[in-house]
């Protein structure tokens, strides 16, 4: 074996880095953590706490990055923050928007912090319903990771006694707001539960962090980590064990091999000096998403992986799946017309959600299998959203505006997209990026499980809000882009036949037992749950493993 | 991604329609100050003298421009006071100068649509928009506004009349005043989140009477 100068190198520092950072640093080992961008500054890079009119573009960013900017996310408030200088590619008749945030906590510094856990009914969805494949992974089995996850970061919601949501460990709630008061009214009577989301956000202090101060701004960053973040939750301790390095500008390229086709280090790109560094390490995780790590991993071949390191199955790359997300209904609640304003986006987020409610009892009571949740939101707000709704000119017109400002709701659905061969990444055979590296390129298209569900989560949304009492306004044309929801997950399943996933159930890759992966990319398939709290908690799981395995001896310390 | 506050995420979506670069003079105006907001160190806060020249329209064009968004926002009264602030005291007309400056998608729109206004006043009066009453200029502008006393042919300025609304609405409440003036509660900091101040109500039917 090859001289190492670390146990481990981690590549990636988002929720599943950060979280495999943590466990390895506190287990003593010694751990080179690898981020192709830098770590930011809250008191530079986050301009949270600004009004719009404190920035030269109102928060809506340079024109000239505008034209390239992933959506809502990219704005004025994080300029600066998103990826843009490391392009992909999207195969033909695949309209795929992937914003990536390389920078050191990634996603984590400005995610959308909703943290329900799965259960069986998710992990075993091939049981119930006959499509795919289940989780190797039982819900008895994680259910712990889950908690210690819970207790470490902060998790706010309510004890719900859903079969499909599984109860955890919380702090006490964020409030409802007027309208979610109304439309949980209509939606209990239409049998939909609408309830407190399960969201990791300080409600009250918690673990030496403080109470979030509802700014209202979470997704441009916090300064105070209210929110979890690595950057605010794990780096600091991690880095107090003496036991982390952190490179940052640090692009990986591929996985360094041994003569035996073992993992011996990572080799990446100085985004300064434009240099290729190779560092080696006993262990090498790999987290950097689910598309990129796929993505590094197809790029490292050699003769014992021709078509890419731990591909013996080839499903590497296969298997991409998605949640479609789209506006599935927004309307009007009449009995808040002229009432006082209230701050209502004081978490910038889905305080509340209603999850998943179809086929609970039965896997096939509708005309999709599995199930869907929609996160509700509305009320006042920093801008009049729906003025085009309202007619005319002048002081009626702006009286209007004002009447209407407490009044609009607005229904975002999450839809899991099912596993699919038409679905995956593989190498552009043509493109490379601004150092080189053969880019990624994604092939992708909703499948029609989910754009069955996009339709009747149109139909119950408009329920409530008629239920309510509500002006209907209508929903969106289509769904948003794929790769929208930054929820990717597969390209490189875990399961028990090597022959068809790429990892074990504890995220080892088959084939090379030095080689982790700690990120969406191992999920089987994605579910009506968000994937952070998921990765957090797998990712945990796997390095037990590991540190059992460096115990035990199967990895050599160096 | 979930909860990534779809408000904030359609306001961010519509406002990046129009977008624009630094060192913008027009700050001055945009930034004046009211109360009830928190208080800022960021120096754009603060009041600066001058007057605006345009950088992208002529000054006639300017001016129809100004008197157009205010008589879609205009003040609440005459009182001159910010806290009534119609778009030209917000400092609307500045910005959209502003955003035409930047983005060529809209000069034109822009352009031809300010003619057209000029050009439709000539038609009916016989004279510039400017030169109109106040009855005139409601009467020339309520076919583009109110789909009910719409007239074929007026296309070209109906689309006008709706882009030039949603600059004015875009420009005005990301003004601090037009913030002040919507109720909205914008950047302030609490202890507990606040929450719905009537539980015992939920379906809301007994609610204190609107205001007006």
């Amino acid at each position: 074996m090859s001289k190492s100068d670390y146990d481990v190198i981690v590549v990636g520092t988002g929720a599943g880095g950060g979280m495999a950072i943590k466990c390895l640093c506190d287990a003593g080992l010694k751990v080179c953590a690898l981020d192709a961008g830098r770590r930011l500054d809250p008191t530079k890079d986050f301009r949270h706490h600004r009004q719009p009119y404190d920035m030269p573009f109102r928060g809506m960013g340079d024109p000239k990055t505008r034209a390239q900017s992933y959506g809502y996310m990219d704005n004025e408030y994080v300029a600066g923050v998103w990826e843009h200088e490391i392009g992909y590619s999207s195969a033909a008749g695949t309209d795929w928007q992937w914003p990536r945030c390389f920078n050191v906590g990634g996603k984590t510094n400005f995610w959308g912090r909703s943290s329900a856990r799965m259960g069986d009914i998710d992990f075993k969805a091939a049981t119930l319903d006959g499509y795919d494949v289940d989780w190797p992974v039982s819900y008895a089995e994680i259910d712990p990771y889950y908690s210690r996850v819970e207790n470490l970061i902060g998790v706010a919601s309510t004890v719900q006694n859903r079969p499909s949501n599984p109860d955890g460990h919380y702090l006490p709630p964020i409030n409802l707001r007027c309208f979610d008061h109304i439309l949980a009214s209509s939606a209990t009577r239409l049998g939909i539960p609408y309830l407190p989301d399960r969201i990791a956000q300080l409600t009250v202090p918690h673990n030496g962090r403080p109470a979030c101060h509802y700014c209202g701004n979470c997704t441009s960053g916090c300064d105070v980590g209210a929110f979890f973040s690595t950057p605010w939750v794990f780096l600091p301790s991690s880095e107090k064990t003496g036991n982390l390095e952190l490179r940052q500008h640090a692009l990986a390229k591929n996985i360094l091999v041994d003569a035996d086709g073992q993992a011996k280090g990572v080799l990446y790109v100085d985004r300064i000096t434009h240099q290729e560094v190779e560092v080696h390490a006993r262990v090498v995780v790999v987290a950097a998403s689910c598309v990129e790590s796929a993505h590094i991993l197809l790029n490292s071949t050699s003769p014992h992986w021709p078509t890419g390191i731990a591909n013996s199955s080839g499903q590497l790359g296969r298997n991409l799946c998605d949640h479609l997300y789209g506006n599935a209904g927004k309307g009007y609640l009449p009995q808040l017309f002229g009432q006082p304003i209230y701050p209502d986006s004081v978490s910038s987020s889905t305080i509340v959600w209603m999850p998943r409610w179809q086929n609970l009892d039965n896997p096939h009571q509708e005309r999709f299998i599995r199930g869907y949740s929609v996160y509700p939101e509305g009320g006042s707000v920093d801008f009049p959203v729906e003025y085009d709704q309202i007619e005319g000119f002048g002081l009626e017109y702006k009286h209007e505006i004002k009447r209407r400002h407490p009044a609009p709701v607005h229904f975002t659905l999450q839809a899991p997209s099912l596993r699919s061969e038409k679905n995956y990444v593989d190498i552009d055979p043509e493109k490379r990026d601004v150092y080189g590296i053969p880019m990624v390129r994604v092939h992708f298209e909703w499948d029609e499980n989910a754009l069955l569900m996009w339709e009747h989560a149109k139909q119950s949304c408009e329920a409530i809000i008629r239920g309510a009492k509500g002006e209907y306004l209508g929903a969106g044309d289509a769904p948003e882009t794929p790769g929208y929801s930054l929820h990717e997950t597969g390209t490189a399943r875990m399961g028990n036949d090597r022959d068809k996933f790429v990892t074990n159930r504890f995220g080892q890759t088959h084939d090379v037992h030095n080689l982790y992966l700690c990120d969406a990319s191992v999920f089987p398939y994605c579910t009506d749950k968000t994937t952070t709290l998921s990765i957090l908690a797998f990712t945990m799981r796997t390095c037990d493993y590991m540190i059992e395995n460096f115990r035990t001896g199967v990895h050599q310390r160096v | 991604m979930a909860g990534q506050g779809t408000q904030r995420r359609d306001i961010l979506k519509m406002l990046a329609y129009a977008s624009a670069a630094a060192h913008f003079p027009g700050f001055s105006r945009w930034a004046y100050g009211g109360t009830g907001h928190m208080e800022h160190p960021s120096s754009n806060t603060a009041i600066r003298p001058g007057s605006y020249s345009p950088q992208f329209l002529n000054p006639a064009q300017y001016a129809l421009l100004a008197l157009l968004t205010d008589i879609i926002l205009p003040p609440e009264n005459n009182s001159g006071d910010m806290r009534s602030a119609g778009a030209v005291q917000a400092g609307v007309p500045e910005f959209i100068d502003f955003m035409l400056v930047h983005d060529p998608a809209i000069q034109y729109p822009f352009r031809t649509g300010l003619t057209w206004i000029e050009a439709r006043s000539s038609e009916l009066y016989q004279k510039p928009f400017l030169a109109l009453s106040e009855d005139q200029r409601a009467k020339l502008l309520r076919p583009l506004a109110y789909s009910s006393e719409f007239k074929p042919g007026q296309e070209d300025g109906r689309a006008f009349f709706k882009l030039l609304r949603k600059y004015t609405v875009i420009g005005f409440y990301t003004s601090r005043t037009g913030m002040e003036q919507l109720g909205s509660p914008g950047l302030k900091f609490y202890a507990e989140s606040p929450g719905c101040p009537h539980p015992d109500d939920p379906e809301h039917n007994h609610l204190p009477v609107p205001l007006t």
